[in-house]
């Protein structure tokens, strides 16, 4: 679970003539706020859940990611459209895919999300609900899949840096961060709680979410730690009169590192005292998430047992 | 950039008094005489006349007035009636209430002004066009009674390729250029006076509720809830987009038009009668200049972790969400303050944000972080 750093006590409602829930969010580079769609209405909100509706929708226009950080728009003929900057309104003097129309079978909707990238002239949209495919905007080919495996559609395909986008889930709120450009990989894999719709907010690279609830929830990109490995020491055989390396790695419910926690050590006495002494009693994690200490072996030729217990203070 | 309100005009204009009410809806032929719409003077309103539709409301350089034509509704003969109604341009003040409460014939425009012409804004060379509801063309109009004048400037979209049919229009004679609007577009037209083309389109953020001119550049858009925009026709682009003042009160419809004199957009916000039937239609003066409208509460947009350093955004916006910069925010940390406070202020950047830095202490701890800015009183 990445780290939730905001949750707001306002509600972002969905506004308009009916009730609705909202079904696209996406975060506009000009605004530092994002844009919001529900049936009803187009609105701003910003991340501590401050709405303000000003438009609404009209002539079949669905939302998307557009490369950037921008909205465009899928117009039912295929074409997909820019917005302008002011107030991310559809452009319909602009045309991103002139030479190809996105067939109705590939168009986003508000259940499975889409990516238009008209600098790079890519199209980026699930195949299934493990492999997200990647299409040339130009002929329409499928230029090639990510495996991500992550078990359900992404209802967000968003911008993240050049090159990558950002896969989110809506149900079990994974996420993933992808190339699509070269590699055609996942880079990083994390989670945030289930919700509504979610945006990535590329200007702090964060993942932000409105919930069933309608409150914001912000999440910065840095694991939220779930399991402390045992410690390993390295080499594996501990002596005496030696200063023996020792590490341990805190990891997210991903698997993904922790970086910048700070371990805490003790040697446990087990019965015959404590054997041997450490050099550091806290250690911060490093990049992939390795705590790192030195065990200093009993210089007496002491045997015993002995534990050595590490822990991590969350909050 | 947003709309900073400058003065509100309430109750604008007025109906005639009369003067008493009946404690049943009068029938149309009464002791009284004649009486059409009874419910007019049915206890508690005692008004003879009330709105019934908003024809025309543009700015006249000319005379330098703001005027509106409205067709009403009344209790005298033939039921309904079509007024002029002149507001300084300066002011707000209601110039003609005397003819107007008088039923001077000066001040009535007959219906064939009234119900077929339309959304009439100024145009080049200061006069006044509008489209007409009798038929597709697109005509230059009388201010005084908004018929159509004699030998005056029209197009008819309707001969166009495409064939339009528009409820509003600006010209722009002077780059032959023509502005309009049917249903969600603003549809841009050039080389009206040789080949008509349609050479872009803007989409509207909601159902038009007037259109005004203000140059050979821009425009200036209201919607039916009160969004306000500003265009380039030209390019065209939007250029701004902010939203009346009080959107919350209640309102019936919006008419805009802009003050080339003064530089100003005027509002006209139609409103539902007052209890006593009196009119409660108010015009606002806005100045295109930042205004705030709210602050949002600081969110940090960084790890949370003791002995880090912390970002946190906020932003300052107008009634439509847009970004007010130039402003300075000042922050302060609340009792008991255990880190510090990096930034004590800061100023927006465009979208309206502003970041604030604050150090975390080694050890675990909350803090309140407080906002504020200052807004200067309306000019």
């Amino acid at each position: 679970m990445y780290e939730k750093t905001f949750e707001s006590t306002k509600q972002a409602v969905p506004g308009g003539a009916g009730s609705s829930n909202w079904t696209q969010m996406i975060y506009v580079t000009p605004w530092d706020a994002f844009f919001c769609a529900c049936l009803w209405e187009w609105a701003r909100v910003f991340r501590d859940g401050t709405k303000a509706g000003y438009a609404t929708p009209s002539g079949g226009y669905t939302p998307l990611p557009r490369v950037g950080g921008y909205t465009s728009f899928y117009n039912g003929n295929g074409y997909v459209y820019g917005a302008y900057e002011i107030d991310q309104l559809p452009n319909p003097n602009e045309v991103l895919n002139p030479s190809w129309a996105i067939p109705y079978g590939l168009a986003p909707s508000s259940i499975v999300g889409g990516f238009i990238d008209d600098l790079n002239q890519r199209y980026v949209r699930p195949q299934n609900a493990n492999v997200l495919g990647v299409y040339d905007l130009k002929t329409g080919a499928l230029l090639g899949s990510i495996t991500h495996n992550a078990g359900e559609y992404f209802k967000t395909i968003a911008w993240v840096q050049e090159g990558q986008v950002a896969g989110i889930c809506t149900d079990s709120g994974k996420v993933k961060i992808m190339e699509y450009l070269s590699g055609l990989k996942v880079m990083e894999s994390g989670r945030v709680e289930p919700h509504r719709v979610a945006a990535y907010d590329n200007a702090f690279d964060l993942v932000a979410t409105i919930g069933v609830d309608n409150k914001t929830r912000i999440y910065c990109r840095e694991a939220w730690p779930y399991a402390l490995s045992n410690p390993v020491f390295e080499p594996a055989q501990v002596y005496g009169l030696k200063a023996n390396t020792v590490k341990v790695r805190l990891t997210g419910q991903e698997g993904e590192p922790c970086p910048g926690w700070w371990v805490h050590w003790e040697l446990v006495d087990m019965g015959g005292g404590v054997i041997g002494e450490l050099d550091k009693y806290v250690s911060k994690t490093d990049k992939d998430g390795w705590a790192w200490n030195l065990y200093f072996g009993p210089d007496d030729n002491a045997v015993g047992q002995c534990r050595l217990r590490t822990w991590v203070v969350l909050n | 950039m947003s709309l900073w309100l400058m003065k509100t005009v309430p109750n604008c204009l007025g109906y005639i008094d009369y003067k008493k009410c009946y404690q049943h809806t009068p029938p149309l032929w009464g002791p009284d005489g004649l009486i059409y719409n009874g419910s007019l003077v049915t206890c508690p309103r005692h008004y003879m006349q009330t709105t019934g539709n908003l024809a025309n409301f543009f700015y006249e350089p000319g005379a330098d007035r703001l005027i509106a034509h409205i067709i009403l509704t009344t209790t005298y003969w033939p039921g309904w009636d079509a007024r002029r109604y002149e507001f300084d341009a300066a002011t707000g003040q209601w110039t003609n209430a005397d003819q107007v409460l008088s039923r001077d014939p000066d001040t009535f425009i007959g219906i064939w002004g009234a119900a077929w012409t339309g959304g009439a804004t100024m145009g080049s060379y200061g006069k006044i066009y509008a489209c007409r509801r009798s038929e597709t063309a697109i005509r230059e109009i009388s201010w005084k009674n908004a018929e159509p004048v004699d030998g005056g400037w029209s197009v008819d979209p309707y001969t166009w390729n495409l064939k339009s049919i528009y409820g509003y229009a600006i010209a722009n004679r002077a780059d032959n250029i023509l502005a309009a609007v049917g249903s969600w577009t603003l549809d841009c037209w050039r080389n009206i006076s040789i080949t008509p083309e349609r050479f872009a389109q803007l989409r509207l953020p909601n159902v038009l509720g007037y259109l005004a001119y203000e140059s050979r550049n821009y425009c200036w858009i209201i919607t039916k809830d009160g969004v306000i925009l500003k265009a380039d026709y030209q390019v065209p682009r939007w250029e701004m987009i902010s939203r009346v003042n009080k959107p919350e009160v209640s309102s019936t419809g919006y008419a805009i038009a802009f003050d080339t004199k003064r530089k100003h957009v005027v509002v006209l916000r139609l409103r539902p009668d007052a209890a006593d039937g009196s009119c409660q239609h108010q015009l606002e003066f806005y100045y295109p200049m930042v205004s705030p409208a709210q602050l949002t509460q600081p969110v940090p947009v960084t790890s949370l972790k003791a002995g880090k350093r912390v970002i946190l955004a906020a932003h300052l916006i107008g009634e439509a969400g847009e970004g007010i910069t130039p402003y300075t925010v000042n922050a302060a940390l609340q009792e008991p303050v255990e880190g510090r406070l990096i930034t004590p202020f800061s100023g927006t950047e465009l979208g309206g944000r502003v970041c604030f830095q604050y150090q975390a202490p080694d050890v675990a701890c909350e803090e309140t972080l407080a906002l504020e800015t200052t807004v200067e009183e309306t000019i």
